[in-house]
């Protein structure tokens, strides 16, 4: 079979004659195998929208931190500690989710759950990084920098928001033995994104707080 | 099972006896079957472009009653041209995409149709904001703040919802192929959506940021409309305007092959073909004045002319070589082809302006800009009317009727044509638009291309009432999958399907082998 083809559909159970069978429920229909890597493609073309509108945002910020010169959030103290904790972080939760890929194309469900959990955990202690270091910044929205900045940040944010969002449901969907070494694609679409995640990131750590 | 992997309603079995019968408002607004979904798109792409049309020829008149120029920075110009693209030309392609591309890869079903049903209704609901917004002085760059907040919001999520549908187009195409159609054996209009749809979720991805940046800046209605002209109206500029005009040439491709009943020469090469235009109009990065006055943008903008005349030649040798079944259909396309030429000789006059401007070439710039623009909406729109008159028995389920179907078309070329034709000249001789004539011009420009799209809408009504597809016998001219619903028995269609893909044209292998088959007997 390639791998463009699909498992045949499900056949429709005829409901049973006899009258004692009669009273008996009628059998539900099987779920239909999703197509291999449709949810692969999807998250691709997804992923692409979501990079292309944040490259957009942290181009917009450079252009106006250039413009602007030395002003440019000279009121406000970035410290370098956060930023460098936050990209270590999702560093370490790449390694985590290719763990997760590696053992779901292995049926090590054991593994699996535990590599998607702690990976979970690192977005979650990013998420966490970041409002502290929005706090510590103190950057109000109403000064000039505002807008850019959470626009970028917030943005960013948001991304790994719903990447763990992702995660989570592909751990349940794992749960139900829906992912397997014969179909892989959840975990692997949402490995796309999470590292499409953390390579935004990378830029954004290096363009925003780096460069400051 | 979550919204990813839905069964599509077509897949799923009737009724029970005694279950509630949902109501046909229910069917439409709760259905994930591509083809209603498709087929309310392009019902409402049609009625809104109408609307936009509309608003554009009042939008002049209105300047030729306060006696002042044609004004295109006037926020009902702005938001008209941004109607005519986002709630007119793309929407009915990509409602023929949703309907079509399934079908022509030999799937029951699109890929996340609920995802397919979401952009539907995501994008009307944001078209009627932006259509309302536009009527209270918003729409983009309008004066009044709630109102153009509104406005800017609403065309955000129309480009979201209308990349949701590229989405789900594109992985169809890329995920549900069945056995032996290989990429470089998927229908032209498939294909020419494969390319346009990363095309679109890019540069829909990176304007909506700007969106969200106007929303978030505190700005005033001036801010807002500078927000627009320096973060958004690039789209509707080259390159990336050109991206309106790629499923019109996967459309022309597969309809010229349906017209002359024989498969097009040199496959490969009209894939790459279109896929090199698509490449030529990605212009994200084209945002900055900057980026549109390098080398780059020059030979951009110049090159994505080859593509489209290597095709030409290509069409132009098919139609040589047997001539063809002349249809509305197949005059559309050709008219299509026409409008677009014209963009890209606008196009060339722009790059040539600008790599000599003010030594070898003195062309007004904005003109020819415009004239470009409009050049390729027009194409796009009569590109998608041609499309819906030929595939017409296949998303409609019945034969369009020729004489609506022409009409549309040539109300299409005429309206679009004199809109574009009008900058054009404005760009070439350099002619301000300070005279009332080139009001008028415009407002009967517009007023004749909302009628084409009203005759759109009624074929599309018309047609969806008829009941008489064409019978199985009396003879089948289709090339590609699509048309096997509409052309074979029950017993072929599952024999077609059940047999391995073994050209581009599945339907006319099938044909070939049943006459063999009869020839031995």
């Amino acid at each position: 079979m390639s791998d463009t083809a699909t498992l045949s559909p499900p056949e429709v159970v005829s409901p049973p004659e006899s009258p004692e069978a009669a009273v008996a429920p009628t059998p539900a229909l099987p779920p239909t195998m999703p197509r291999r890597r449709e949810l692969i493609f999807g998250t691709v073309f997804v992923t692409a929208g979501v990079a292309m509108a944040l490259l957009t945002l942290i181009g917009s910020y450079l252009a106006t931190r250039d413009a602007a010169g030395a002003a440019w959030l000279a009121d406000n103290q970035i410290a370098l500690t956060q930023p460098n904790m936050q990209m270590l972080t999702l560093g370490m939760s790449v390694v985590t989710m290719q763990w997760a890929v590696w053992s779901i194309c292995r049926d090590d469900r054991y593994h699996t759950y535990l590599a998607i959990g702690v990976t979970m955990l690192l977005g979650i202690a990013f998420v966490n990084q970041s409002t502290f270091l929005f706090k510590e910044a103190g950057i109000a929205i109403t000064q000039p920098e505002g807008p850019l900045f959470y626009a970028v940040t917030l943005g960013h944010l948001a991304m790994v928001i719903a990447g763990l969002v992702f995660l989570l449901l592909m751990a349940f969907r794992t749960l139900g033995g829906q992912y397997s070494s014969r179909q892989p694609d959840g975990i692997s679409a949402a490995a796309v994104f999470w590292y499409a995640g953390v390579a935004l990131y990378a830029v954004i750590w290096f363009a925003v707080y780096i460069q400051k | 099972m979550t919204l990813t992997d839905t069964r599509s309603s077509s897949d799923t079995p009737p009724a029970a006896a005694g279950s509630v019968v949902p109501t046909a408002l229910e069917r439409v607004i709760g259905t994930g079957e591509h083809e209603a979904i498709g087929r309310t798109f392009i019902l409402s792409s049609l009625a809104l472009m109408a609307v936009s049309a509309a608003a554009l020829a009042a939008g002049a008149l209105r300047s030729l009653s306060n006696g002042g120029p044609l004004d295109v920075s006037d926020n009902v110009w702005n938001s008209a041209l941004v109607g005519m693209v986002l709630m007119g030309a793309i929407p009915l392609l990509l409602g023929l995409a949703i309907c079509l591309v399934p079908l022509q890869v030999g799937s029951k079903a699109i890929a996340f149709p609920r995802a397919a049903a979401l952009s539907l209704w995501a994008w009307l609901v944001s078209a009627v904001i932006f259509a309302i917004s536009l009527a209270l002085d918003g729409g983009v760059g309008g004066s009044d703040l709630e109102a153009s907040r509104l406005g800017m919001l609403s065309m955000g999520s129309m480009m979201v919802a209308l990349s949701l549908g590229a989405v789900c187009v594109a992985t169809t195409v890329l995920s549900h192929r069945p056995v032996g159609m290989s990429l470089a054996r998927v229908p032209f209009f498939s294909w020419s959506m494969l390319v346009a749809a990363p095309i679109w979720i890019l540069t829909f991805g990176s304007t909506t940021a700007h969106v969200f940046l106007g929303q978030i800046s505190q700005a005033n209605a001036a801010g807002l409309a500078l927000r627009y002209e320096a973060g958004v109206a690039w789209f509707l500029r080259a390159p990336s305007v050109y991206m309106l005009a790629i499923p019109v040439l996967g459309i022309s491709c597969d309809l010229v092959a349906q017209g002359c009943g024989r498969r097009i020469a040199r496959y490969g090469t009209v894939q790459a073909l279109i896929a090199m235009f698509g490449v030529f109009s990605f212009g994200a990065w084209t945002q900055t004045s900057g980026g549109r006055e390098n080398i780059l943008w020059i030979a951009f903008v110049a090159l994505a002319a080859v593509p489209v005349l290597g095709l030409l030649g290509l069409i132009a040798d098919t139609l040589r070589h047997q001539k063809p079944v002349v249809s509305p259909g197949l005059i559309g396309v050709l008219l299509a082809f026409l409008l677009l030429l014209g963009g890209m000789l606008a196009g060339v006059l722009e790059a040539l302006n600008t790599s000599g401007s003010g030594t070898l070439f003195s062309f007004e710039a904005v003109g020819l800009g415009w004239a470009q623009s409009l050049f390729l909406l027009s194409a796009a729109f009569i590109g998608g009317l041609a499309a819906l008159s030929a595939w017409s028995r296949v998303v409609l389920r019945a034969s369009a009727p020729n004489a609506i179907a022409l009409g549309a078309i040539s109300a299409g070329l005429i309206g679009g044509g004199l809109l574009a034709t009008v900058f054009f000249i404005q760009g070439l001789t350099g002619f301000g638009l300070n005279l009332s004539f080139y009001n008028v011009w415009v407002a009967v420009a517009a007023a004749v291309l909302a009628l084409s799209a009203l005759l759109g809408l009624m074929l599309v009504l018309v047609t969806s009432r008829g009941n008489a597809p064409k019978p199985a016998d009396a003879g089948a001219d289709g090339l590609t999958l699509e048309w096997a619903k509409a052309e074979l028995s029950p017993e072929d269609q599952a024999l077609l399907m059940s047999a391995i893909v073994a050209s581009p044209y599945p339907m006319l292998d099938f044909r070939f082998a049943g006459e063999a088959v009869e020839e031995d007997n």
